[in-house]
Order: C-alpha cells, then structure tokens, then sequence
C-alpha cells in the first residue's frame, strides 16, 4: 500500500527521447495501466521505475520518498515479467522464497509464507516441482507469487499475459485483478493490448512517443479521448475531414452540417471521428430528413465480411475517405453487391473532432 | 538535444570492465605494442628507423623464410581442405558407419599437439623411420618426411578437423529444398554440389580456412622438428631472439611483425570476401543422407575411415613407441616400460610444472571468462565492444611473439620480479583465456537477462544475481571453457620456449628437446601422458558439452 509520484521524469539515449516530462501521480491500491503501441516509452517507464534504467532528470518517490537514487536492488518494487523470467534451476519453492531469503527472514517463516502465497495463486500442490514442469500459465503465477510474497510497495507488472494463449489469458486476466484488489497493492501494469487495459484497470494511461497523452477511467479514455492518438489507439475509429461552408462546420465528403458547437475557426484543419460501432447502416432513401439528431453520409459498398457474431463493413465516401462500420450480422446488408449505395447513419453526440495531425488535441 | 551527458552510476559491473580492461592492457596490449614499436627502433642508435624491415625484405635469410611460411600455410591449408570438405560432405549426405567415432577422432586430432604428430612422422618416416627401413631392406629409397613436403603433410592431416567440423555444422544447415530446386533445374549431382551446397557452405569453409592458416603461420614445433634447414618465420623468430639475448630482440621483433601482419591481412581478407555472403535460411526441409551402394559407397568409406585412420597414426605411433623396451636412448626390441621410468627419474618436474602451470592459469580463466562474458553479453558499452574485439587477438598472435613480447616488457628493467615461472603462468593465462570467454559467452547468450533482473528486483545484490543465478546456469559453458583452455594451456610449445628455465621445464618442451637429443622413447612417454591428459578432458566435453562437436571450434 502505497501512494507513488513520479514528476519531470525524463530518460534520453543519447540524442533520442525515449521518455519526456513523465508527471503522474498515483494513489495508494490503484491498478494503474501504462498503454501503447511497442516503442511508445511504457516499458521503458516501467524498468526506469524498477531501477533497470537510469533517469537522465526527475523524481520517482513511494509514500513520498525519494527512490530515483537507489539501485534497483533496493527499491522494494516487485516486478512480473513478460518472460516469467522464473529460475529454470530453483524449485518453485525456492523460486519462491527467493526474495524473502535476500530479506534474511527466518526460514520456518519463509516455509510458512510461501505455501501461504502458493495457495492464493492457486499452486499449493506444485510447490516442488521443478519450472520445466510447469505450463507458461503456471509459470507465470509462479512468477506473481514470488513477487507479491516480498510484500513490495509496488507491484510492476511488464506484459505479463502476453507470451499466453488467449484464452489463459482472459482467465488469468480477471484473477490477477482480483488478487491486487484483495491484498490492495498499488499495481503499474504495461500492456499493448487496449482490451486487456481498460477491463483491469482503474486508471489507464496512454502513452506515444515518450509522453502522456491521457491518464484517465477506462470509460473517460473511450468515451472522451482527449486527442486523435488515443482516438484511434484505443477502439477503432473513422476520421472524416471537416471543412467551413458558409461559417458552418461540415463533412467535406457529403457536406452535411456536423455541429452547431464547433469553434468557427479552431486554427488549422480539424477532422470528426466516428466508432464503427455507432454506425448503423440503411439502404435505400436519405434518412437524414427523417431525425435531425443523426447525421447520414452517402456510400458506396467495398466489401461485407461477416465474421460470426458481426459483420465489418467497409465503404468509401463520395470523395474518397475510407469509413468501416461494425454491426449485428444483417442478412440485406451481407447480400449487399459490391459498390451499391447505402447510408452511414451516426447520432451526432457520438460524434468527436479533433485538430487533423497526429496527436491532434480535441476540439 | 542540447548539451546533455546521461549520468551513469558506476556499479559493480563498471568496477569489473575496469579491471577486466587494466588486465587486458598489460597483459596483452602492452606486450604487442612493445612488440611493435621495438620493431621501429634501431638497436644500435635507438632511433626510429625502417631498417629492419629493410633487412627482413632484402637478405635471402628472411625473404625464404617468408616465402617458405606462405608456402606451407597456403598448401597445408589447402591439404586441409581436400580433406576436411569432402569428409564434412561424406558424412552428412551418406550413411556411414561409425560417424560418430570419425568426429570423435577428428576431434582428438584437432586437440592434440601438432610437434607430436611431427614427430612421429619421423618415427615412421625418418630417417631411421620404420617405414623408411622398410622399403630401405627391399631396395626402394623413398624420400623421408624432412622439408616443405612433410610439413605440409603434417598440416593437412593436423588441421583438416577444422574444415571437416565447421563445413559438417553448415552442411546440416542447408535447406535441402536448395539442393531440390538444383536437382529440379536440371543440374546433376556434381553440378549441384559446385553450384549450390558448395557455395551455401563457403562462410563456413572459409573460417575454417583462415583458422587452418593462421594456426600454420604461428606453428613452430612442426617446422622445428621437421624442418631440417627448411627455416619458416617462428623458427627465424626463436633463433634471432636466442642469437640476441642480452641485447634488445629487434630482429626477433621485426619478423614477429611480420608474422602478426600475415595473420591480420589474411582474417581482414576473410572478412571482406565474407562480407556480402550472408545466407538466412529457415530449416524447414532438413538434409537427409542417402545409402550408397556397391563401390560407391565401398570408396566412401575407405576416404572417411582412411582420413581419419591416417590422422591418428602418429598419436597411436607415440604410444605403441612408449612402450618399447629401451636402453638408453636405443630400442633394444621387445616390450618394457623403461621409459615412463625414466621420466619418473629424469623428468618428473617437468610433468609437475605442466599441471601446476595449466591449474593456475585455468583457474583464473575461469573466475575471468565468467566475468568477461558477462560484461561482453549483459552490458552494452564501448568498453564491452572493445573488451569483445580484444578476446580475438590471442588467436592472432603467434605464441612465438606474444612470449617475445613478455619479455621485452616484463623481464628487461625489472630485474627478477617476474620469474619465469609467474611468465608462463601470465602468458598461459592470457593466450588461452579466449577458449574460456568464448565457451562461456556462448552459454550465457543463452540466458535471458530478465533472470538477473528478476534478481536484483527481488533484492539481490549485481554480484549476488551472478552467483546465485548467472553462474549455475552458465555452469556447464563453464566448465567446457576451462577444459578447453586446459587442453590448450598443457600442451603450449611455442612461447614456453622463450620463457622457460632449468627449474620451470614443462612436457611438451622435454619431448621437443627429447626429439632434438633422439630420446625418442622418452618423447613417447611423456607424449603419451600428454595425450592421455587431453583425451580425458576431451571426454569431459563430451558429457558437459549441449552440442559435441561445437565446444572445439
């Protein structure tokens, strides 16, 4: 249990930023997530934290002292490795109890304690078996035993599900979340998958190129990501451009009117996301007189794949921009032939703008 | 970025790359700039000068030992080729009996010393040779086993297993879908194997190659013994460095250079053929070997056994010569164990040093190569590149020259601090570690570094991480470099030659002097124990080893 504050956090390799300006701040038992693409720095921030890295500038500081300055050997945050990184040579016992020996605690003590963490991760009967024994699942739980059996301040935990089968992982998932909700353990997590991130987390932190481009609830970060990176890294989305006609913002692709609440002039170019899972498709006449809450955009059909459960739908604007919407599987849309005309209906509090560059800030 | 230097904490590890380096700077660099800059002084005036190399390049003396080294190195390396190439294709696209006893052999052949082999060429084909007196008794005089030709026959048959192990590992790496697509286009057999496996496998053949031939250059026991007026540069090495004892070595120097020059030319020449052949290739369809039948593979089997029968003549010559019955240096016929009774009374220090030196030196290769592959694996510094590219030098550098370049910086203006003794233990020590670091760097590439890390994060010190999980993993790549370089270190000639004394005789130096003096049963006896101390490493290999035949080159 304990609350961690890293500010003005910054790594370089030589010329290259690998980590810019990191400030956050997290509270005592949250389940707090690092999310991006490989490269983005999340790792890096991971190991700069365990003290594998060593800053080039910043503080790092647990229930409010200093650690940045210790080496990683004296930090007392457990790490999980994506590589389970558990001794091929130690029994699980001994992999086990590994942590607690180096902490000099008494060895009835230690028995005690690691059949007690073996319990709780469900491995009471392998206890000395050896790792080669062991399936990559076990492996890992293996390796969260012996993280969490050193009661550390903070646990890291560097992709641990991702060298696992997807539906291991899924189970794994939710019991790994429950085990950090029972001891309360303030828990750093990175991970690449979104879907992972904002089903364990309390807090998720989007991060590209070094920096923090949000670090807010899982629902906050979909519903209301705050520029165009984290709207199109978590949850797919369509980015339409948007141009003035007449002092009214409008889609350049069909010039519907998109928003009475647009800045007139947001300096710059600006595009308007839409998730394909708003999307419903019609066919046939312009639905758009029908409700003035939603806003329809002529297509044409490029291709229908029904992939069980859904359908993806993959169509072009009259000017050329790609849009793909998700649906419950429709028999009339699957039949559609390809480049038939349809409408791409979306309710217009769905829609979200932000400035057209890459990590373009909402508007 | 503007001005900004990241700060690095110095940590156990950057206490260890500093060591590891200050080691390698005066036992290995200094030597070898000694070495170099005498080269360029002019012993008398003690200015700078190009003289001697003008007198290595214009007297006839130097110019045929020159000739002479490229003569043999070239040709015994190509003899090794027409050996290793053919046995490496044999035994990995035709079933053969017993495989694994010609790669067993070959590879005791590549680890037993070649004066030995040299010497029991003359045994057999000396002058007296039993083979020479053969065919002597029913008229026919055939030439003895002195000069450029027994030489090069003792290179080919010493130094093929490099060939034949490193082209034998390619070839069971070569999709055979390759060797198919050939087949399919229309080529047969011959042309496919010249068009497409051969050049496949060239990386391959060309180290080995290069290995054959820098090992040629730096031998000096085979020409040594075998050479009978036929002087090549480390024999012209040795006889200039006794010729100036007392003075400064420039004339042994100046053709040490020359001999480091030949090695450096040739590995660069290597490289640069190599460059542009990089060949990825999944291994999706593995080679198999097909059955012969009927002459074929009659002939097949002759080749193979043959080769490696022929290797193993002079080893099985010196222990059957061991146990002659002897009268002085005179075999008197019959069987008896004179001679081990005379090492025990004439030589005893000498087997006592060999071990006593090799123990030492292999300690410390082994408490250092673990440490230098860490630093060379785990840190990602220029120190660790430099420290990488310095594990190569001691296979460059003849032994003849790095033992003149021992005593240039470590016995001329410091009177008596460096016995001969701590010189031998020294120079074993830094000529053999490369087998150490290797054995053991590629053990630990092994390794992932999450376990070290693991470690640390649970609380472990650097230096506990290495211990308690490092070093029992690496543990077997351990101990197959510290036999490696035990095998090496006991049977070293060349620069014991220039540094030993009465008191610090070692075996391979009492069977070159035995050979020299005729005692030739005294040679086979401590041969033999030589040879027996390196076979029985050699089986320890095997069983440490994950992969047999890759331990040894």
């Amino acid at each position: 249990m304990a609350t961690v504050e890293i500010s003005g956090l910054r790594k370089l390799y030589g010329d290259v930023v690998a980590l810019s300006d990191i400030s956050i701040s997290i509270p005592s038992g949250t389940f707090y997530t690092l999310l991006g693409p490989s490269g983005c720095g999340k790792t890096t921030l991971l190991r700069t934290i365990a003290g594998f890295h060593q800053q080039s500038a910043g503080r790092i500081t647990i229930d409010g002292s200093s650690i940045e300055h210790l080496p990683a050997h004296r930090r007392d945050v457990a790490m999980v490795f994506q590589d389970y990184a558990v001794f091929p040579h130690l029994s699980v016992r001994d992999n086990v109890a590994f942590g607690l020996k180096q902490r000099r605690i008494p060895a009835k003590e230690i028995t005690r304690q690691v059949e007690e963490v073996l319990e709780v991760v469900e491995l009471g009967k392998f206890v000395d078996r050896m790792p080669h024994e062991l399936s990559g699942g076990q492996q890992q739980r293996v390796g969260l035993a012996r993280a969490i059996v050193v009661r550390p301040k903070v646990l890291l935990m560097d992709e641990p599900l991702s060298n696992l089968d997807a539906r291991l992982r899924v189970d794994l998932r939710a019991e790994l979340r429950r085990i950090q909700r029972d001891l309360g353990i303030t828990t750093i997590y990175v991970t690449h998958d979104q879907e992972e991130a904002l089903a364990m987390s309390d807090v998720v932190c989007v991060m590209e190129g070094g920096i923090i481009q949000q670090a807010a609830t899982p629902l906050d970060v979909y519903l209301r990501p705050s520029n165009r990176f984290v709207a199109s890294f978590v949850g797919a989305n369509n980015f339409l451009q948007v141009g003035n006609f007449k002092g009214e913002s409008v889609l350049k692709c069909c010039g519907g009117s998109v928003s009475q609440h647009l800045p007139a002039d947001p300096a710059g170019p600006v595009v308007c996301a839409l998730r394909p899972e708003d999307i419903s498709v019609k066919v046939g006449e312009d639905p758009s007189s029908l409700l003035n809450t939603e806003i329809s955009i002529p297509v044409q059909i490029k291709e229908v794949s029904f992939v069980g459960r859904e359908m993806e739908i993959f169509a072009t604007t009259d000017n050329g921009e790609a849009l793909k919407a998700v649906g419950r599987s429709d028999s009339k849309v699957i039949a559609l032939p390809i480049d038939s005309r349809a409408w791409f209906c979306v309710e217009r509090k769905n829609l979200s703008f932000f400035k057209d560059s890459e990590l373009g800030e909402r508007v | 970025m503007a001005f900004s230097i990241p700060r690095h904490r110095p940590d156990f590890w950057t206490w260890i790359t500093i060591s590891i380096i200050a080691v390698l700077c005066i036992l290995l660099i200094l030597p070898i700039l000694r070495v170099l800059t005498l080269g360029f002084v002019d012993p008398d005036t003690g200015s700078l000068t190009l003289g001697n190399f003008i007198e290595v390049f214009t007297r006839n003396y130097y110019l045929n030992g020159l000739k002479n080294t490229l003569f043999v190195g070239v040709l015994g390396t190509l003899g090794a080729c027409l050996i290793g190439i053919p046995l490496a294709f044999f035994t990995t696209r035709f079933l053969i009996r017993g495989k694994t006893l010609i790669s067993t052999l070959a590879i005791l052949v590549l680890v037993s010393p070649p004066f030995i082999s040299a010497y029991a060429w003359i045994m057999m084909m000396g002058s007296n040779g039993v083979i020479t007196n053969f065919f002597g008794g029913i008229g026919i005089n055939i030439p003895t086993i002195y000069g450029a030709h027994g030489i090069i026959l003792v290179f080919s048959l010493k130094f093929f297993p490099f060939i034949f192990l490193m082209t034998q590992t390619a070839l069971n790496a070569v999709n055979k879908s390759f060797e198919d697509a050939a087949e399919n286009l229309g080529c047969s057999p011959w042309q496919r194997f010249v068009k497409v496996t051969l050049p496949l496998v060239f990386p391959a053949v060309s180290t080995g190659a290069i290995i054959c031939f820098v090992l040629s250059i730096a031998d000096f026991g085979t020409p040594a013994i075998l050479g009978r007026g036929f002087r090549t540069l480390s024999t012209i090495a040795l006889s200039a460095y006794r010729s100036e004892l007392g003075g400064p070595p420039t004339m042994a120097v100046t053709v040490s250079i020359l001999m480091m020059a030949i090695s450096m030319i040739a590995l660069v020449a290597q490289r640069r053929i190599l460059a542009n052949r990089r060949y990825a290739s999944s291994l999706t369809n593995l080679p198999v070997a097909v059955k012969l039948t009927g002459w074929k593979n009659a002939a097949v089997h002759f080749f193979s056994h043959g080769i490696v029968f022929l290797a193993m003549l002079p080893s099985a010559v010196v222990v059957y010569t061991s146990f002659l019955k002897t009268k002085g240096p005179v075999f008197v016929g019959g069987f008896g164990l004179e001679s081990y009774e005379r090492i025990w009374r004439d030589a005893p220090d000498a087997i006592y040093n060999s071990f006593l030196f090799a123990l030492i030196a292999v300690t410390f290769i082994t408490i250092t190569s673990g440490l230098i592959s860490y630093v060379i694996v785990r840190r990602d510094t220029k120190a660790a590149a430099a420290i990488d590219f310095l594990m190569m030098v001691p296979y460059l550098v003849p032994g003849v020259v790095m033992a003149i370049g021992f005593v240039t910086v470590f016995r001329n203006g410091m009177p008596n601090f460096f016995g001969p003794a701590v010189l031998l233990v020294m120079i074993y020590f830094i000529r053999r570690l490369p087998y150490g670091v290797r054995s053991t760097t590629s053990s630990l590439r092994q390794i992932k570094p999450s376990l070290e890390e693991a470690a640390v994060n649970l609380g472990a010190t650097p230096l506990g991480a290495f211990v308690k999980i490092t070093v029992p993993l690496i543990f077997p790549g351990i101990v197959v470099g510290a036999l490696m370089s035990f095998i090496t270190a006991i049977n070293e000639l060349s620069s014991t030659l220039i540094l030993y004394d009465a008191g610090t005789i070692t075996m391979p130096v009492k069977v070159y002097v035995a050979v020299l003096d005729g005692e030739f049963g005294l040679a086979a006896a401590l041969s033999t124990i030589l040879l027996l101390s390196t076979g029985a490493c050699v089986y320890a290999v095997f069983r440490f080893a994950e992969n047999r035949n890759s331990a040894f080159i």
